[in-house]
């Protein structure tokens, strides 16, 4: 824990869009008559998400997400992209990680209902479960157990069953 | 000093007034009672639910009770238990600090039927000044001006009284107050801006109040805006003799709840407080009061003290009284419900009392959300830092790792400071807020911190509607977030500088993790319910 003393406010921004921030690190020095910073406690990065930090300013507490705006980028264009399928054809599961798959629990030609888990990728030594966006028939398996995937690879296909069940 | 003066301290250790205390309460009030005890000499017994089991009023004591699980009803409440634990283990006395079993009349009977003492008022005065109503007509007889409104309790039932409520608030007059006959912490108080609204606002808040106190009872009362809030710290001993040892004004408010207390009340001169002391004291006498008590008024824009009603117990906030007086108002507590006659330094503080020469503020650090309402938000302390240093005393029971649970009132800390005047204890203040760090959960703390920069307050323009004239919280809230932001990205940079070059940074605000509590959510819904005015967005 320690307690910083920051300069003035940037515009206060109100959202869940990231705002993007210059930090020369090295740079930060203790400035009197400007707010109370406590750091609090922080998370690190795990799949999806960049770090948790707790941050308390003049009493007030908020909890920070912060990544590498160069990554956040990168993640977002794949949220979207996997949206995008996901509301054009509404089928196609794509890694919004990088990563390894270390479980497969479906096969092709499985029925799968919505939040059946369909396979695990582990990232930064965290296990993370893929789970089934929509109730359908598993029509592709693009990735097996032991696969190393990129970030926007093709994990599976779903669509819809053709068949009352 | 001379033989014959001797000093009363090892006097009082050798000859307590008692060997053996219950205390019936739990936080930072049992841990205050509890030093009292040990400065006394005494032993102290406490009591705890099953999730404060561990807390440091537990710990320290000399014995420590199991009531039953962290609902109050099943164990702070259990006045039963908490006699048995008494007589169990041979406690001679139960003090009962404030909330909880502090101003309920059966449990003081109970107690001195088992043959206990009962540190407060006798029972019956609680129960006359318990009943709001009883208390105004007491009052209101002795000669002390009562806040205009009904003196009986309204026909709120039968249709055919409808006519007669509205001719009744006709002649006190809008805005007014709907409030309960066994009312306390705002609870079945209803605001009637005009007419229309009178007939709902009195199903509901006779509803409400059957419901918290099992009395449906409810009156009128006209809203005194503009008005201060300031009371009276009362001692009385067993010969009916009452003296006033100063006054509080806790003007400044949430949901009539008070966020911050000082003694004296800036701007009183010698012969305003004479007159609210005698009226303080006669209001009490009338009631038959003893042991401690504080009596409420407000006092309007023109100087004239209403009474609104005697808090049979000691206050939140009599901490700011002891720092004036230097007394020690739980060990008074104790040697007067020993039986002794009211001391030397009562009565010399009394005296003391029209020309105080210090000055005392406190604020309730709370588990809330000052940019949401002040609606209160549980959770886990993380790190934990208190002030100290000269003039500034914190009241708290709470450790860092501590859980603040939803079951209890989320008061987590009393600071307080004092100084020759008010403009030092203000500069006190301020500098223990600065050395505050609380994380893990939100508290009242970025309140607290404008207030002693805020011009009103330093110009002592209180009001019961200071809060709601001049806190802006969700500016301040948007405001601090935008340093959050670059903090949280500089924090972040400074952790990968030893590894990466300088890069550029993404910080988003989530959703605070305290938000999907459910005791939060029926928090909020009931301080919406009460909040007077509309909550801020």
């Amino acid at each position: 824990m320690t307690t910083w003393a920051v300069r003035a406010a940037r515009a206060a921004d109100d959202g869940d869009d990231p705002i993007e921030i210059d930090i020369e690190p090295g740079t930060d020095s203790l400035t009197s008559g400007g707010p109370r910073v406590t750091v609090g406690e922080s998370t690190p990065a795990t799949r999806g998400r960049g770090a948790i930090v707790e941050i308390v300013v003049d009493g007030w507490r908020f909890e920070l997400e912060v990544e590498e705006a160069s990554r956040a980028r990168l993640r977002a264009g794949a949220t979207a992209d996997e949206r995008r399928h996901r509301a054009d054809a509404g089928d196609e599961l794509r890694a919004i990680i990088p990563g390894r798959v270390v479980a497969v629990s479906v096969s092709a030609g499985d029925r799968v209902v919505v939040g059946q888990p369909l396979l695990v990728v582990e990232a930064m030594k965290m296990q993370n479960e893929l789970r089934s966006p929509r109730d359908g028939i598993v029509v592709q398996l693009a990735v097996g157990p032991g696969q190393t995937i990129e970030l926007g690879d093709l994990l599976a296909v779903i669509a819809e069953a053709t068949d009352a069940p | 000093m001379r033989k014959d003066d001797p000093d009363p301290e090892p006097s009082l250790r050798a000859d307590p007034p008692f060997r053996r205390i219950l205390i019936a309460n739990r936080g930072e009030i049992a841990i205050r009672v509890l030093r009292t005890c040990r400065d006394l000499g005494m032993q102290a017994v406490t009591v705890f639910s099953d999730i404060d089991a561990g807390a440091p009023w537990v710990r320290e004591a000399d014995a420590a009770v199991r009531l039953g699980p962290a609902p109050a009803a099943q164990s702070y409440l259990r006045g039963d238990a908490i006699v048995r634990a008494a007589l169990d283990t041979g406690a001679e006395a139960i003090h009962p600090g404030y909330g909880f079993l502090s101003e309920r009349a059966a449990f003081a009977a109970a107690v001195a039927s088992a043959g206990l003492v009962f540190v407060g008022p006798p029972a019956d005065a609680i129960a006359a000044l318990g009943d709001k109503l009883a208390a105004r007509r007491t009052a209101s007889a002795a000669g002390v001006p009562v806040v205009p409104g009904s003196m009986e309790p309204l026909p709120a039932d039968a249709p055919s009284d409808v006519d007669q409520v509205v001719r009744l608030a006709d002649e006190i007059g809008f805005p007014l107050l709907v409030k309960a006959a066994a009312g306390g912490g705002g609870r079945g108080m209803r605001r009637v801006e005009d007419r229309p609204e009178l007939v709902a606002a009195l199903a509901a808040g006779a509803a409400e109040a059957a419901s918290a106190f099992g009395d449906g009872r409810v009156y009128l009362e006209r809203e005194l805006r503009p008005a201060r809030h300031i009371e009276v710290q009362l001692l009385g001993d067993a010969t009916g003799e009452v003296v006033a040892i100063g006054e509080r004004d806790c003007s400044i408010q949430r949901r009539h709840q008070k966020l911050v207390e000082e003694a004296p009340a800036p701007g009183l001169g010698p012969d305003e407080r004479r007159t609210l002391f005698e009226l303080a004291v006669k209001a009490a006498t009338a009631a038959g009061l003893r042991n401690a008590a504080t009596a409420e008024f407000l006092r309007d824009a023109d100087g004239r003290f209403w009474f609104l009603e005697v808090n049979a117990r000691l206050q939140v906030e009599h901490g700011v009284t002891e720092l004036v007086t230097g007394l020690d108002l739980v060990r008074e507590q104790f040697l007067l419900a020993a039986g002794r006659r009211l001391s030397p330094e009562v009565h010399a503080a009394a005296r003391a009392a029209v020309r105080p020469v210090r000055h005392a503020i406190e604020v309730r650090l709370s588990a809330e959300d000052p940019a949401r309402a002040f609606v209160p938000v549980p959770g886990t302390i993380g790190h934990w830092r208190m002030p100290s240093g000269p003039g500034v005393r914190v009241d708290t029971a709470i450790a860092a790792g501590d859980r603040v649970p939803p079951d209890y009132d989320p008061l987590i800390a009393k600071v307080m400071a004092d100084g020759e005047d008010r403009q030092r204890a203000i500069a006190r203040l301020a500098r223990g807020l600065a050395e505050i760090e609380v994380s893990g959960i939100q508290t009242t703390l970025p309140f607290h911190l404008a207030l002693v920069r805020d011009g009103h307050f330093l110009g002592a323009e209180l009001s019961t509607d200071f809060v709601a004239e001049h806190w802006d919280g969700p500016v301040r809230q948007a405001a601090a977030r935008a340093d959050a932001v670059v903090a949280a990205a500089r924090h972040a940079a400074a952790g990968r500088s030893r590894s990466r070059a300088p890069g550029r940074w993404t910080v988003s605000v989530r959703k605070d993790a305290a938000d999907s509590s459910a005791w939060k959510d029926a928090a909020l819904a009931e301080s919406t319910d009460r909040w007077p005015e509309p909550p801020p967005p």
